[in-house]
């Protein structure tokens, strides 16, 4: 057995001795921390700098490569001059900058926070930019996407329509009015006049289709979920079969219809290209913002959502 | 004088003469460090001492930061377009201590301003700017240049897209010497950064290539960055 542990052991008031000492140690470095002076300002400018502005330093390569920039001289062939003039304009800069920090402007200005965000969200999209994507890449994207690469279609129609029972004072039972609109859509199919039919049947026109060619979505918003679905199969010229709903029975009259039509890939694949990367930017920045926000402190104000 | 005296002095003099040693050698270095920065790049790149000392300090940092891409023997890396920093051969500026520098300091493609992002090479295959056979013909344009094996139909098309379809010369250079003012690499010399078989090149060409190497102010000081900047410097101008 040691000294040390024999100390520790059988002398109990010597074993207070080690605790002790470990506390006057680390007062001693505490109030040497609190009672030493705060570093002293530097009165010199240190080497790789070229100007202190506030302890703060302007670089000296970012200098030579300003006055560079600025005279189209390399740095040795500038004049002293041109080179007092560029480090003026940079100290001036350098104030401006530091004069907005103390203004607060990220706080109070929107065009820096602007820039400021651009900037974090720039240096997080770089890595991601680098990465070049195959071409399975790209036509998988292109694929999952292909909404963004279609043309919408159009349509010119007519939407006939035959009320029947209560509505409008409409006296037709419903078996009867699909028997007649049965019969119409055969006359329609014939090459009967669409004024002919309307008269003899006691059609009206919906009201539901636009005069001319709509694009699809409108003519969605328009005639309705249920026949949109049959105009979409319809070709030019082609007359649908009666289509019940809630205002009566109705024939769709397809007079032009342009399809939508998905671009070609080859056709398509530089802008299929822009897309991925500005896809893969995005996904970069929103992860950036998921990752900030999990390390961050927000509280919400009550009743308020985010 | 008892042999306790003597003892005691005896170790005291070597107590000293190890402060003493110690204090030297960090004066010395705090010398170093101050010059190494407080010099012009090129005059650094001219004192002995200077670049002894900053590659004494720079290989751990290059171990540490730099090895992963660039090779631990620095030779670079095809896979990852990390260019040799053993030759003379240097995408941006011709290679002097100061571009180096410049490059540590905000890199390329980084996302800074100051960074090196000048230009892109465009994925002409992959945006459809270009057929493949083309690139294939652009391709055996360059292994001409280069004094490789070459088949001449194909090259004379080649150099033909060179000029018109691909544009090639408003970056390469009509000569295809490249331009260093914003990273255009010299297509005569052989010296390839992403493999220089001819898939690689055609590789190269068909998706492009966007690079991008992260500025170290910020996370590395002033002098390692400018001991980094003088041991890449040291190496590629020794070999």
């Amino acid at each position: 057995m040691t000294r040390v542990v024999r100390i520790f052991l059988y002398r109990p008031q010597r074993a207070l001795m080690l605790p002790a000492l470990a506390v006057f140690v680390g007062l001693l470095v505490a109030g040497f921390g609190l009672l030493r002076p705060a570093p002293r300002p530097l009165l010199v400018v240190p080497p790789g700098y070229v100007a202190l502005i506030n302890q703060k330093g302007i670089l000296l390569s970012d200098f030579r490569s300003q006055v560079e920039t600025e005279t189209s001289k390399s740095f040795a062939d500038a004049t002293p001059t041109e080179r007092a003039r560029v480090l003026r304009e940079m100290i001036n800069e350098e104030l401006l900058v530091q004069r907005g920090m103390v203004l607060d402007l990220p706080e109070t200005t929107t065009e820096v926070r602007s820039n400021m965000a651009i900037g974090v969200n720039t240096q997080v999209a770089a890595p991601v930019l680098a990465y070049e994507p195959t071409d399975a890449e790209l036509r998988a994207f292109y694929d999952k996407t292909r909404d963004k690469y279609t043309a919408p279609g159009a349509m010119t129609l007519q939407d006939l329509v035959l009320h029947v029972g209560g509505y409008q004072n409409a006296d037709q039972s419903l078996s009867q009015a699909l028997a007649d609109a049965a019969e119409a859509v055969y006359q329609l199919r014939s090459g009967a006049a669409v004024d002919y039919v309307m008269v003899h049947f006691g059609f009206m026109r919906s009201g539901r289709a636009a005069d001319g060619e709509e694009l699809d979505f409108a003519v969605k918003l328009h005639l309705g979920d249920k026949l949109y679905q049959v105009a979409t199969t319809l070709h030019d010229g082609e007359v649908s079969e009666p289509v019940l709903d809630w205002d009566g029975v109705h024939i769709l009259l397809m007079q032009r219809h342009q399809f939508p039509k998905v671009a070609d890939f080859t056709a398509v694949r530089d802008r299929v290209y822009l897309d991925f990367r500005t896809a893969a930017t995005n996904r970069a920045t929103e992860e950036n913002l998921k990752l900030l926000r999990s390390q961050a402190d927000i509280l919400v104000a009550p009743g308020q959502s985010q | 004088m008892g042999t306790k005296w003597k003892w005691g002095l005896s170790s005291g003099t070597a107590v000293l003469i190890g402060v003493v040693i110690l204090a030297q050698s960090h004066w010395r270095a705090e010398r170093l460090q101050n010059r190494l920065l407080e010099l012009a790049p090129e005059a650094v790149a001219a004192d002995l001492s200077l670049v002894r000392y900053a590659s004494n300090q720079a290989r751990p940092l290059f171990a540490m930061h730099c090895a992963a891409c660039h090779g631990a023997d620095m030779r670079g890396n095809p896979a990852l377009g990390a260019p040799n920093l053993t030759d003379d051969v240097w995408l941006y500026g011709d290679g002097s201590l100061y571009d180096i520098e410049r490059t540590l300091l905000y890199g390329i493609r980084s996302g800074a301003d100051n960074a090196h992002n000048e230009a892109d090479m465009p994925a002409f295959g992959l945006r459809g700017i270009l057929t493949e056979s083309q690139i294939r013909a652009v391709v055996q344009y360059l292994l001409q240049l280069n004094g490789r094996p070459y088949d001449v139909q194909a090259a004379n098309e080649g150099r033909a897209v060179y000029i018109g379809a691909g544009n090639c010369a408003d970056c390469h250079g009509p000569d295809a010497r490249g331009n260093n003012d914003y990273g255009a690499p010299d297509l005569t010399r052989n010296v390839w950064n992403s493999g220089a078989d001819p898939q690689a090149l055609y590789r190269a060409i068909y998706s492009g290539q966007h690079r991008i190497m992260p500025g170290w102010r910020g996370t590395l000081t002033l002098e390692q960055i400018r001991a980094l900047a003088t041991y890449v410097y040291t190496v590629s101008h020794s070999t």
